[in-house]
């Protein structure tokens, strides 16, 4: 396999923003690879990593919002980004439809983000050549 | 494509390692080859007779005693771990196999996966 051979990306990330440089590390790789002619099959944000969906996120303006950044660079790239549903509900990452289903007070995730299964990973190192794990490293 | 999903860290006072075990009944039910490997801190995870009432934890050997039933083909403990923890066949639970050689296992299969 030679350098210029295009390779489908599946990401996940398991570090939280904030916490961790993991969602930073995966967005600037995420980048530089649809910059290079790759592809990204799709992003799953699984254990802390899901915190990445939360629209409630609100870091100070002289700092990156990873959120907005993550967001826009998946509407733009027309690529899915999928919140484990497990990981999601354990730290109250929630979309409308677990709003009504648990009964609870709010919904906080940021479109394009969608919550689904492990399935949606698993799915992910089917249809990629190569799966990437970007995680809190500690 | 085999997958080894690798366990590093404790059973207990960590939670990526039952992330790490959905992750491998996610890919065993969707009928794909995976494995485990148990290194690390994470060899603890093998103790046979957890008893985890003090800590109001779910015990993480029941979630394990499933491994089979959903298809992993195979639970591999690092040998070394295993002696730095003071594990012994006897004080484990039934169906692991002790790697001499965690390098051989990670070979052994096309993908690796951590969960954290």
């Amino acid at each position: 396999m030679t350098a210029t051979t295009a390779q489908n990306y599946t990401l996940v990330i398991t570090g939280a923003p904030y916490s961790s440089q993991a969602p930073q590390t995966a967005l600037l790789f995420a980048k530089a690879a649809v910059a290079a002619g790759h592809t990204v099959d799709r992003v799953f944000l699984y254990g802390d990593g899901v915190h990445l969906a939360s629209s409630l996120s609100a870091p100070p303006s002289d700092e990156t919002h990873w959120t907005d950044q993550w967001g826009n660079f998946l509407s733009d790239n027309d690529i899915p980004g999928v919140a484990c549903i497990a990981s999601a509900l354990r730290r109250g990452l929630i979309d409308e439809s677990e709003q009504k289903r648990y009964e609870l007070p709010a919904s906080n995730l940021r479109e394009p983000f969608i919550i689904a299964g492990l399935g949606e990973w698993v799915e992910g190192t089917m249809a990629s050549s190569r799966v990437l794990y970007f995680h809190a490293g500690d | 494509m085999s997958t080894l999903i690798v366990i590093d860290q404790p059973p207990y006072g960590a939670w990526a390692g039952r992330e790490a075990l959905d992750m491998a009944f996610s890919l065993a039910a969707f009928d794909q080859p995976v494995a485990l490997l148990f290194t690390g801190a994470g060899v603890n995870w093998l103790r046979k007779s957890q008893e985890t009432m003090g800590i109001e934890q779910k015990s993480v050997e029941k979630n394990l005693s499933a491994a089979p039933v959903f298809g992993v083909e195979a639970i591999y403990a690092d040998a070394t771990a295993c002696a730095l923890y003071g594990l012994v066949p006897d004080s484990m639970v039934a169906g692991v196999a002790i790697a001499e050689s965690s390098a051989e296992v990670i070979r052994q299969h096309s993908h690796t996966a951590f969960a954290g």
